[in-house]
């Protein structure tokens, strides 16, 4: 699946510029139609908890443009941000000093197989124990839950090195510490985006979720406590918008994989 | 010093679960610092365990291998590799100049230093102005010269290449030979070869090693006493060549009974 839409990727860039926009248009279709078809089936609605798509994109224009986006999404952008940036860290450090060790990897398996089972979001009250109801909690719930996958995923890189560019290093006298963080690391990155890719959704998700818990700003305590008080306008517009951001933040990263992996994508398309 | 690398009766078995695999049996040879020297033998005789005991990336189970009259117990000084297998060996993700600064990372040279001994080696394999490219976006041919450039910039006593020229076309390989013999000429590095291919071995040495029966001995140390320059026209057309090359083909094969005892 992603050799066939890095083939597709390849296809685009290739093409020229009228083509490039056809495709646009033909991947906003399906989008534009489900947006249409909202807007016309709500548009009389009377339902309290469907209002009309019209009435939702004034009241989200009338919210998020303004200084509400400041003191509301920002707090929550800046813990995610934080709490990923530390999981990226974190994961990648600890896993090639765990996967480049011989005995590190016994110590701990039985840690890291255990504190990955627990639901990611099942860790935020142990984290209000520890921290209340801080930025520390959140920050810190978000960066454990996703530095797990990153984590593995380094360690499963880093230790699946291949054969001959390891023994390479070594004929030519790379030391121990070399190997591990010039060949590698460097060699395992293509799994560890993968790692960092199920952590971005991971920290996304905690995110919001520790802020359903006791809290009072962020984006996510915003829709819960409009879905409390029977502010249905309000609410779809904070699920729209974090709908909107999780698309932003996944575009953002396919373009810093695909510059960073572009030995990875180049190599492949040779090949 | 008249030897550059003494083997002694190295012996290797491996434990395998169908009981214990000789590979290697009492096998004893010196190379002369500066000369080119070429191991064949059949498929599977043990020519690549034998020089992985050399590189020191495997120890052997019996004899010793000394280098400049130093055991080994890994890679040594001054050592350099080429390999068969280039896609792996050169790092895909560092362009061709920083896969050549990776071996020189930690000899003590200022960056000027090191950009301008990128440059020369690059210019010794003929690839001036690769520095930026990636090794996957040149040939197979012209990967291998990344590789045979990457050894030569860390100004090696000795070169040991495994098979490196079984994996580009035909003629792709009489150019790297050609290659190989002018960097012999300005280098004199003592180099050690594996191949399958008997003609190239004779083509490029001063000694061809034989290699034979399981497990494997030195059948036969051929003196190619075939004068340089070689070209790949004339030499290969010369009475001797042909002489060389079918008397280390009947040994490889079994046919002939070596000349002097090895």
């Amino acid at each position: 699946m992603v050799a066939a839409s890095v083939h597709l990727l390849d296809a685009i860039m290739i093409m020229s510029w009228w083509r490039r926009i056809l495709l646009v248009l033909i991947g906003a279709w399906v989008p534009t139609a489900i947006v249409f078809a909202w807007w016309t089936a709500s548009a009389d609605s009377t339902n309290p908890y469907f209002p009309p798509l019209s009435l939702i994109v004034e009241r989200f224009t009338e919210l998020w443009f303004s200084q509400e986006f400041v003191t509301t999404v920002v707090p929550s952008l800046r813990n995610f941000a934080i709490g990923y940036a530390l999981a990226c860290i974190i994961g990648i450090i600890f896993g090639t000093l765990i996967g480049g060790s011989r005995t590190g990897i016994k110590y701990a398996e039985p840690i890291i197989d255990f504190v990955r089972s627990i639901p990611a979001v099942a860790t935020v009250p142990i984290f209000i124990v520890i921290f209340g109801l801080d930025i520390a909690m959140r920050v810190a719930s978000i960066t454990v839950a996703a530095s797990m996958p990153i984590l593995i995923a380094t360690i499963q890189g880093v230790r699946s090195a291949d054969v001959v560019q390891v023994e390479t290093a070594r004929v030519f006298h790379l030391s121990r510490q070399q190997q591990l963080w010039r060949v590698r690391l460097p060699g395992a990155m293509p799994l560890i985006f993968s790692g960092l890719q199920l952590g971005l959704q991971i920290a996304f998700i905690v995110t919001i979720a520790s802020e359903f818990l006791g809290s009072g700003f962020g984006i996510g305590s915003f829709t819960l406590v409009a879905t409390e008080s029977f502010l249905i306008l309000d609410a779809w517009t904070g699920v729209i918008l974090m709908g909107l951001l999780g698309y932003l933040i996944n575009i953002v990263f396919d373009l810093v994989e695909r510059f960073s992996l572009r030995w990875y994508y180049g190599q492949k398309k040779i090949v | 010093m008249s030897t550059d690398i003494t083997i002694s009766n190295v012996s290797m078995f491996f434990d395998t679960p169908n009981g214990r695999k000789d590979v290697l049996d009492n096998v004893s040879y010196s190379v002369t610092p500066g000369h080119f020297v070429a191991i064949v033998g059949p498929s599977g005789v043990g020519k690549t365990t034998l020089l992985r005991i050399l590189t020191g990336l495997t120890q052997p189970t019996g004899g010793s291998v000394e280098v400049r009259g130093k055991a080994i117990d890994g890679p040594p000084d001054g050592l350099a590799v080429v390999l068969q297998d280039y896609t792996r060996s050169l790092m895909p993700w560092l362009t061709v100049e920083k896969n050549i600064n990776l071996p020189l990372r930690n000899k003590k040279m200022t960056k000027s230093e090191v950009r301008s001994r990128v440059a020369e080696s690059l210019a010794e394999v003929g690839l001036e102005g690769t520095e930026k490219s990636y090794p996957w976006q040149l040939s197979g041919g012209m990967q291998q010269r990344v590789a045979i450039a990457r050894a030569l910039a860390t100004r090696p006593d000795l070169l040991i290449m495994d098979e490196p020229f079984a994996s580009v076309d035909a003629q792709t390989r009489f150019d790297l030979e050609d290659l190989v013999l002018k960097v012999r000429k300005d280098f004199g590095i003592t180099t050690l070869m594996v191949t399958h291919d008997i003609d190239e071995a004779v083509y490029l040495s001063d000694e061809v090693v034989v290699l034979y029966g399981k497990p494997a001995h030195v059948r036969e140390v051929v003196t190619v006493d075939i004068g340089f320059p070689r070209s790949q026209i004339e030499t290969r057309n010369d009475p001797r060549f042909a002489e060389l090359r079918t008397h280390v083909y009947s040994l490889v094969r079994g046919l002939a009974e070596p000349n002097e005892a090895a």
